[in-house]
């Protein structure tokens, strides 16, 4: 962190105030218990701009009246916010807000939790001299599909400007016209859409900027907050879930700076509508037909006693710390399987060197960092809100960003330099990034090391794309956002290995650097700690040696596993190969589901327990960087749905191995007795802004998880596949990425199915080009006789020779497509 | 140290009370008789002027007309669109916390209130009102008031919470009669 600011000493109003140096004066008179009304300043979106003129204070030797918002404080200031000057000024900008406000606050969904409202009783002279009509504008307009804008109540703070200008930097939203015509609008008034605009609902200071979904349903005296983290996606936002009459009705940012620096991405802030749902499974269901506990357990417990050993058990990033454990000791202590990954596995020794408390980096420590490199993700798709950080961090000017991705990201614009591998390719990609790193560190100490270029392979153009990347990348001070699917197919052990190279020659063991992995599940890394992997216990402890994701499948197919537990998993809509899937789980025994939603894997299950929703569940999450969060339950579980850790502690109970766990805090205990580096955590200590582990003491006793000897370099003769490189006029390389929107919580809330994409081939336009193909054609991506229909978009920042397609769409799924490189592109 | 009250360690925790002074003599005399006979006139006054009792619930004497019985939700006399918006001050204003408003949109070609937003549910739980009236004050419309209506008895918890069809129509008489034989 940074040194401790030097302080000033100044008065406000007679008190005197001592405040960081380069404070401004609004926040520097807090200390002094002196609220000065401002409207347009929100440190959130950056500097200030005196926009508003809300603020205005008199400090002495000034002659005129200055923006609190905008004036650092200095040493011996002496300032006033209550003189007569003062006062007639603040009255007079409330009069002039006023003049052409609607005041139709008892229809206005801001009202009561209104700053306008809240400004104009507390510093507004009262009563209004205007007589004359008022402003009109249409309204209220949909700005978007989820938000309306009021024009006519618009102050014209421009924080929803900023916020499209400066934080998202979507560039959307503007202000449109001069003088009394000016309003909020978008150009040719296209409706907004971008991942992150909710934001301006709650940045509005009036109530120009509704959310559709919240229009009219509850007063701030009707509802009750509840704090809790949102576990849709790996950011784990922290939220605040507005209840009403038990039931969600809106999802607020609760501000952590450690976590999300207080904003939403869309799917967080609307995405709850699916939590009451018609549609929501809320009774066990056994062979089809509703079943009550007893009848639903005994059912389970009677099958996986038959099955033993040859159960295996896949778990879903929804899952929480708690269920994880349980779910694995049902494996392992009650069944003696060691048949137990999530969506998120990595090889055991790699997912250990990977947590190593000095490699991992802090999601703060991204704002500090002088260089970042973003490798083998998308941010916006897979963890949107880092995605906002590393823009932020570019704008603050102190970071220089690299990409290396095999798919165009939404951060490219901002990067100094880009690499594009080919699908497939990380591995080679990142061994020649590991050695042109080693090579520059070698150099620097003296000793030539080998080049990049010799490194075996295609690689000359990863060699290239290396010395641009490494060339900016700063030894100790550079943050690697990588996605853990670079650990996936048959490169994935020896990309990871790189990457650990690669950190090792930064020094990133230091402080303020580091790695942060993306996992696909929002609980990936917690998950993984708490062993939920197939050759490692809690904490990466030494365990029998289980089957992965892929053997699982294989060995449902070979018959030679009976029983499979899904716990909120889907593998035929989110795995690759999702044939093979339907396939393995139709040829199951024995399949167990724990889901919220009918999906294709229920179908084929003989046993649905209904899962909890995110805002009914109470337990702890681990956020990729390493900090433990909490969930607290926001509304009562619908139905006759239970808590799932209760139901797993009662089924390994029925298959005689007694927990002793009862209650949330009791599984929290003993999984900190298991997990050395969790050891003495309590819900107590986690609070509200949670904790991470690398930063408590008990981190120390995991020095040795760091301390693995620097593995030799990894064989790469698994990547001498002989397809590689075979690059026809027909025949192209097939990436598949996980876009924002495909997802099952797209499809699930109505409000937000308008963004559910259609499948896409993207190409490059040479290739286009060479294929005849033109963007918005419809084509069919074959491979192996199977085929999706899409439609073509060019995109000028593609490696020629690729193409890539949406995963986990609803319709015309890339996953549907056998696990092969090469496809071809055929117009029908 | 207290002699009186040895267990009380600080003195000043004894507060003495002062008497007025014990009666006798003349002044007892006119305390016992001359009271008693003020008293007895106004009796004597009263007894002349002969039965006051009003046949409730046959008769009925007016109200005042700040009288604060049950509420009414109005309507506008020309279009007859419902005055409440669903705003909720009513609710926030409450003392008892009794009255519950669950707001809407309006259906422009469809319209239960001019504007955007109308009272979807409205309900007052009549069992805990405490009728202050704050309600009326708060309401930015004049939609809701406090009727006259006080005979609000009945047989149900439950049937005391007015909803916003009841509380909308004309109160009912509903004026407790006798019925023959009972
Ligand atoms: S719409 Fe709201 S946030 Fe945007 S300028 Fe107007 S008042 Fe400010
Ligand atoms: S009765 Fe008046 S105060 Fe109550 S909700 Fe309706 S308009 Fe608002
Ligand atoms: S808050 Fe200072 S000018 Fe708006």
């Amino acid at each position: 962190m940074s040194a401790e600011r030097s302080k000033v000493t100044l008065v406000v109003d007679g008190v005197e105030v001592t405040a960081d140096d380069g404070a401004m004066l609004v926040d520097a008179a807090k200390e002094g218990d002196v609220e000065i009304p401002v409207f347009c300043y929100e440190p959130k979106l950056g500097g200030p701009v005196g926009a508003c003129r809300m603020c205005l204070v008199e400090i002495e030797g000034i002659p005129k009246l200055q923006t609190a918002c905008s004036t650092p404080v200095r040493d011996g200031m002496v300032v006033y916010t209550r003189t007569d000057r003062v006062i007639e000024s603040q009255s007079a900008v409330v009069e002039f807000l006023l003049v052409n406000h609607p005041l139709d606050c008892p229809v206005c969904d801001k009202g009561g939790e209104c700053p306008l409202q809240d400004i104009a009783m507390g510093w507004g002279p009262g009563r209004s001299r205007m007589t004359e009509p008022k402003r009109h504008f249409r309204k209220p307009m949909p700005l978007s599909p989820l938000v309306r804008i009021d024009r006519e109540r618009c102050i014209l703070c421009y924080r929803c400007v900023r916020f499209s200008q400066d934080v998202a930097e979507d560039e959307q939203l503007q202000l449109l016209e001069r003088g009394a015509s000016s309003h909020v609008g978008t150009f040719d008034d296209h409706p907004y859409i971008a991942p992150f605009h909710g934001n301006i609902i709650e940045l509005c200071p009036v109530g120009a900027l509704t959310a559709e979904a919240y229009r009219f349903r509850a007063r701030p005296w009707d509802i009750e907050d509840s704090g809790s983290v949102c576990t849709l996606c790996p950011s784990q936002c922290n939220v605040m879930f507005t209840v009403r009459d038990e039931h969600v009705q809106r999802v607020l940012a609760r501000d952590n700076d450690d976590v999300d620096a207080g904003w939403l991405c869309d799917k967080g802030r609307f995405g709850f509508q699916m939590i009451t749902s018609e549609e929501r499974i809320v009774e066990p269901r056994v062979g089809g037909s509703r079943a009550g506990w007893e009848a639903a357990l005994d059912a389970v417990a009677e099958r996986l006693r038959s099955a033993g050993e040859r159960t295996a058990a896949i778990v879903g990033g929804q899952t929480s710390n708690e269920e994880g454990y349980l779910i694995q000791r049902l494996l392992r202590g009650a069944l003696g399987s060691a048949n137990i990954t999530s969506v998120d596995e990595l090889e055991a020794g790699l997912a250990r060197r990977l947590a190593a408390p000095e490699l991992g980096a802090a999601v703060p420590d991204l704002d500090a960092a002088e260089s970042i490199l973003v490798v083998g993700t998308d941010p916006l798709n897979s963890i949107p809100i880092l995605d906002l950080r590393i823009r932020r961090a570019i704008r603050q000017g102190r970071a220089r960003l690299v990409v290396a991705s095999e798919r165009p990201t939404a951060l490219d614009g901002g990067a100094e330099e880009t690499a594009r591998y080919a699908p497939g390719d990380a591995a080679g990609f990142l061994a020649a990034l590991a050695a042109e790193l080693g090579n520059r560190r070698q150099a620097g100490a003296g000793t030539p090391g080998r080049a990049a270029d010799e490194v075996p392979g295609d690689g000359s153009d990863w060699a290239e794309g290396a010395r641009r990347i490494a060339g900016e990348l700063r030894p100790g001070k550079t943050v690697i956002v990588y996605g853990e699917r670079l650990g996936r197919g048959p490169g994935g052990d020896s990309a990871l290995a790189s990457l650990l190279e690669c950190a090792r020659a930064l020094d990133l063991a230091t402080a303020g650097a580091g790695v942060i992995g993306v996992p696909e599940g929002a609980n990936g890394r917690g998950l993984r700690e708490v062993g939920c992997l197939p050759g490692a216990g809690p904490g990466f402890a030494e365990a029998p040696a289980g089957r992965g994701l892929d053997r699982i499948k294989q060995g449902l197919l070979d018959g030679e596993l009976d029983a499979v537990v899904l716990v909120h998993a889907d593998p035929i809509r989110n795995l690759p190969d999702g044939p093979g899937w339907a396939e393995a789980l139709r040829r199951a025994r024995t399949v167990i589901a724990v889901s919220a939603f009918d999906d294709a894997s229920t179908e084929t299950a003989d046993i649905v327990f209904p899962a909890e929703s995110y805002a009914e569940k109470e337990g702890t999450v681990t956020h990729p960087d390493g900090r433990l969060q909490r969930l607290r339950p926001a509304v009562p579980h619908p139905g006759n749905v239970h808590p799932i850790w209760q139901v797993l502690a009662e089924l390994g109970a029925r298959l005689g191995h007694e927990t002793g766990i009862g209650s949330v805090p009791e599984a929290v205990a003993t999984i900190a007795a298991e997990v050395p580096f969790y050891a003495g955590i309590t819900p107590e200590e986690i609070g509200g802004r949670g904790v991470r582990w690398q930063e408590r003491p008990a981190a120390s006793a995991v020095a040795e998880l760091a301390a693995v000897p620097p593995e030799q370099r990894t064989s790469r003769t698994n990547l001498d596949r002989d397809d590689s490189g075979t690059l026809t006029a027909d025949r192209l390389r097939l990436g598949t990425y996980p876009a924002l929107w495909a997802d099952e919580i797209t499809d699930r809330n109505v409000a937000l199915r308008f963004l559910a994409p259609a499948q896409t081939v993207e190409l490059a336009p040479s290739d286009g080009e060479r294929l005849g193909l033109a963007s918005g054609d419809e084509v069919e991506v074959r491979s192996n006789g199977t085929g999706v229909r899409a439609r073509v978009a060019l995109n000028e920042r593609m490696r020629p020779g690729a193409v890539f397609l949406i995963e986990a769409t609803a319709a015309e799924n890339a996953n549907a497509l056998p696990a092969e490189l090469n496809v071809e592109v055929i117009k029908p | 140290m207290n002699e009186e009250f040895p267990y009380l360690k600080d003195a000043e925790e004894v507060v003495t009370v002062q008497r007025g002074p014990e009666p006798g003599g003349a002044k007892g005399a006119y305390r016992a008789f001359g009271e008693t006979l003020r008293g007895l006139r106004t009796t004597m006054a009263r007894l002349i002027e002969g039965p006051m009792t009003i046949q409730y619930p046959e008769e009925k004497t007016p109200v005042y007309p700040r009288f604060r019985g049950r509420h009414k939700l109005h309507r506008f006399e020309d279009t007859g669109l419902e005055k409440c918006v669903g705003c909720s001050l009513c609710a926030a204003a409450c003392p008892a916390d009794c009255i519950r408003v669950v707001a809407a949109e309006n259906d422009p070609d469809d319209r239960v209130s001019p504007g955007e937003r109308y009272a979807a549910v409205y309900e007052i739980n009549l069992a805990r009102c405490i009728f202050c009236g704050y309600c009326e004050v708060a309401c930015p419309f004049d939609a809701i008031t406090m009727g006259h209506e006080y005979e609000l008895a009945d047989y149900n918890r439950g049937d005391l919470i007015f909803t916003k069809e009841m509380l909308l129509a004309e109160p009912v008489e509903r004026t407790p009669l006798r019925r023959e034989g009972e």
